[in-house]
């Protein structure tokens, strides 16, 4: 059975805690954190990821910065990345849209709604 | 010329009158017989004929007879179809009800998993500092990341218990962040209740003066203070049960790491000898 990489990008260790929670449902899917863009970048520089789940408001590298980045590495400029946004930021949301992102999550998340997500862009049954 | 010994007269080549009648009665009785033969020959014939429609009239009805059983047995197989597909029907149905109760128990426990895992983390994080900042922080993103609380304020009551004095908030105009009396407020009843007052309606659309949620904040059966709620993200209109259950959360385990990181800086960050440990008689 095929196995799953992932990529969380995330400052809030409490947001990062939860999606970790939210996706170990998924069967076969490996988790990475990263607690911004910097750090997410360097994650993705040495090794492949399937799919790459950042929020939007970060310090250091915002979520936008990133999406921007990781559409122009050869690696992962295919990778499906699904962003976190506050229903406010809906500017953010339509920029991270624009800039390649697949799909976007609205806080406070649910769990089951990171799962499905996530899973339908890995086409994961 | 011959004589005829029975009359004695000269024989003659003409028949004598008996032998005519003979002959007479012999050529009628054979002509008879032609035509009896004839007769009998055409019977024949229309017997044969008659034999032939009948056996053709036979092999049709033979035919149809047969024809007749391969429908019955048409019929029959039909209806041990139709009843074979009832039943895979019924158990089709029944496969389907138990899938389907089976989904919506599998998308329960999800959401129960959810819930416990909103729950832990929440906990996890307040008690994962010893520093009043970082308590204080994590309160309030567990007030905004899980509940969606979009405006909030974090009172505690001051020495005299009059007053209820705002110790954290976001989205709160500083002008609104001023002491509130206990007497006679909604946040002050709570604190003297000691129970949370959740209103029914769209948090989201809340108010300073009558917000949507206010919580109790308790240590160890004292309540010291109280978390208000004044609005909620846009999205978020109404409070679940996990909701609830972080109010309940909140309301133990918020005023304690609070208190007991406030405690903890005081003394410098030194951890308590061993000596205090030594008399817990347990």
């Amino acid at each position: 059975m095929a196995e799953y990489s992932c990529l969380i990008v995330e400052d809030s260790p409490m947001m990062r805690q939860l999606l970790v929670f939210a996706l170990a449902r998924v069967k076969n899917l490996r988790v990475t954190e990263a607690d911004d863009g910097v750090d997410g970048l360097r994650k993705l520089a040495s090794a492949r990821y399937d799919i790459i789940v950042t929020d939007i408001n970060m310090p250091i590298m915002d979520g936008l910065k990133l999406v921007k980045r990781v559409r122009t590495d050869p690696v992962h400029k295919d990778t499906p990345i699904v962003i976190i946004t506050t229903e406010g930021s809906q500017e953010d949301r339509q920029r991270a849209l624009q800039l390649g992102a697949n799909a976007y999550i609205t806080k406070p998340i649910q769990a089951p709604q990171v799962i499905a997500t996530v899973k339908e862009l890995l086409k994961i049954e | 010329m011959t004589k005829d010994k029975r009359t004695g007269s000269p024989q003659s080549d003409a028949p004598g009158t008996d032998l005519k009648t003979e002959r007479d009665e012999f050529l009628k009785k054979f002509s008879r017989g032609t035509q009896l033969t004839e007769d009998f020959l055409k019977e024949h014939e229309r017997m044969q004929a008659r034999l032939q429609d009948l056996e053709s009239e036979n092999a049709g009805l033979r035919a149809k007879v047969e024809a007749d059983q391969a429908v019955r047995e048409l019929m029959q197989k039909i209806d041990r179809l139709e009843q074979e597909k009832s039943e895979l029907v019924s158990q089709y149905r029944e496969a389907e009800a138990i899938t389907t109760e089976f989904t919506a128990r599998v998308q329960e426990v999800e959401s129960e998993f959810a819930n416990l895992a909103n729950l832990f983390v929440a906990s996890n994080q307040i008690h994962s500092s010893l520093s009043p900042r970082g308590v204080t922080r994590r309160i309030k993103e567990v007030l905004a990341q899980l509940v969606g609380a979009e405006r909030y304020a974090m009172y505690l009551v001051n020495a005299e218990g009059e007053q209820l004095v705002p110790i954290a908030s976001e989205g709160v105009p500083g002008s609104q962040l001023v002491p509130v009396r206990i007497e006679g407020t909604r946040i002050g009843d709570v604190l003297k209740k000691g129970s949370a007052s959740v209103a029914d309606s769209d948090p989201s659309q809340g108010t300073f003066q009558d917000p949507p949620a206010v919580i109790p904040l308790s240590v160890d059966d004292r309540v010291v203070g109280t978390i208000a709620i004044f609005s909620t993200l846009a999205q978020k209109n109404k409070f679940d049960q996990v909701d609830f259950e972080l109010f309940k959360l909140l309301g133990q385990h918020a005023a304690q790491a609070l208190v007991a990181a406030s405690l903890f800086a005081q003394a410098e960050q030194k951890l308590p000898g061993l000596e205090a440990f030594l008399d817990l008689s347990v």
